[in-house]
């Protein structure tokens, strides 16, 4: 919550009253757009395609900087996804011994809190599984109408 | 068939937040951001995810299939969202508009209330709008350029400006430059709403909901014809009861802004508002706005 004192208050605007009130139109209406790449009247939008080849030039640098900065802090994000995992190998290892049995003095928390993590890993899990699975399905109804399709072809030709 | 309510405006404008709260009335249906009117036909949001068409990516549908499954199969699950995909194959040739007039007949009497920031991206995309609904009611919700260019390059690296092709151009290099596309898209917007009856359309300030919700979101109702009383006030007041105020199943993550997802919950607070000549913070050339974003923030009612 930010509460600005030395913020100017805001004149109300058009105290919220339906724009048919304010009889005034808008005065940039018709003018330029700010972007300096051409409008496509086909689509209504900025098309780089027709800019001077030089500022092309400058545009597809400009993209391929924000590319390599954004697939490095992709990066880092990857990198970061990969050691919660590891923690979570950590985790479970501390719920038991070498002999695979929990340690007598596990504390109740620690155990309701690895069961609640891995109940959430396993609904995710299953999450996936179900979307594969769909997938699965379409496909085999592809394949199978590709056969279908083939063998009747097949006949035809015999 | 009840007339929907779009709200438009550029990204990052209090948009998720105000059309959870709208939507939250007794008489509304806030859906998630459809992104229909992206495209002429449905099956055009499976099309491509390169060039022109970028923002029609699959996490483009993703609203629209959650929006089926609450509406048509009263869940959001993995099978609902399946049916959701069925029911958009079945109509793969219809025009998003006839789509659009499909949801809202099966909501109505509610309203429904819908935004997609991409839909002011281009003329085209509002005028299909208003073809599909011509009583539709339009509220123009506006944002300061600084609080909306910050916000707006803080997501995704400011991907955003550049599908909008927001750049300048130096001497030898260019740069992403957000303020360029709050004022194109705020012209969109005014430029479209000019062949709109004045009675069809409002237009208010973010950061006035933000700090006096009860009294604006009650204007808004009035204006819509919708009830006032303090029942729907309070209701307006709780966006996170929307189904849509959450992550979705897996197949359909999103469907609105992620940072909105995961914290849905309004407080009520008066947004620092900068003055138009303070220093534009994304820029490394401690520049300020353009003259022209500052007449037009100026024309809207900032100092």
């Amino acid at each position: 919550m930010t509460d600005d004192k030395s913020a100017p208050d805001l004149v109300p605007v058009s105290d919220a009253k339906p724009v048919s009130d304010d009889k005034k139109k808008p005065p940039f209406l018709g003018t330029k757009r700010l972007s300096p790449v051409p409008i496509n009247p086909d689509t209504d939008r900025a098309d780089p395609t027709k800019l001077a080849p030089h500022q092309e030039a400058l545009r597809q640098a400009m993209l391929n900087v924000f590319t390599a900065q954004k697939a490095r802090r992709s990066l880092e994000r990857q990198v970061q996804h990969i050691s919660p995992n590891r923690n979570l190998a950590e985790g479970i290892k501390i719920l038991f011994d070498d002999k695979g049995q929990p340690p007598e003095n596990v504390p109740l928390e620690d155990i309701v809190e690895e069961r609640r993590r891995l109940e959430y890993h396993v609904k995710w899990f299953e999450g996936i599984l179900a979307e594969l699975r769909n997938r699965l399905v379409r496909v085999k109804e592809v394949e199978d109408y590709a056969f279908e399709m083939l063998s009747k072809s097949v006949d035809e030709e015999s | 068939m009840a007339a929907p309510i779009f709200l438009l405006a550029p990204p990052r404008s209090y948009t998720s937040l105000v059309n959870a709260m709208l939507g939250q009335h007794p008489q509304a249906f806030g859906l998630p951001e459809l992104c229909l009117f992206n495209v002429e036909k449905l099956v055009d949001l499976w099309r491509g995810s390169e060039g022109p068409i970028s923002e029609n990516g699959a996490v483009a549908r993703h609203g629209l299939m959650r929006a089926l499954a609450e509406i048509y199969g009263g869940e959001q699950t993995t099978a609902t969202i399946n049916m959701a995909r069925a029911w958009a194959g079945a109509r793969e040739d219809w025009t998003s508009g006839r789509v659009f007039q499909e949801i809202v007949a099966k909501i109505d009497p509610l309203v429904a209330v819908e935004k997609s920031p991409s839909y002011t991206m281009s003329k085209i995309r509002m005028q299909w709008m208003y073809e599909a609904f011509p009583d539709a009611r339009f509220v123009h919700l506006i944002r300061h350029p600084i609080g909306q260019c910050k916000s707006l390059m803080a997501i995704n690296e400011g991907a955003f400006a550049i599908k909008v092709e927001a750049i300048e151009f130096r001497e030898d290099h260019c740069v992403l430059e957000p303020q360029i596309a709050w004022y194109d898209l705020n012209l969109n917007i005014l430029e479209f709403l000019d062949t709109v009856p004045d009675s069809q359309q409002i237009r208010m300030r973010g950061e006035d909901i933000m700090g006096s919700p009860e009294r604006h979101l009650a204007q808004i109702a009035e204006w819509a014809g919708l009830r006032t009383d303090a029942e729907a006030i309070e209701e307006m007041m709780h966006p996170e009861r929307s189904p849509f105020a959450c992550f979705g199943p897996i197949n359909a993550l999103f469907g609105n802004d992620p940072n909105f997802l995961a914290g849905p919950v309004f407080e009520p607070h008066k947004p620092k508002i900068p003055r138009l000549s303070d220093p534009a913070p994304w820029r490394d050339d401690g520049g300020g706005l353009y003259p022209e974003v500052v007449e037009m923030a100026r024309w809207f009612g900032y100092d």
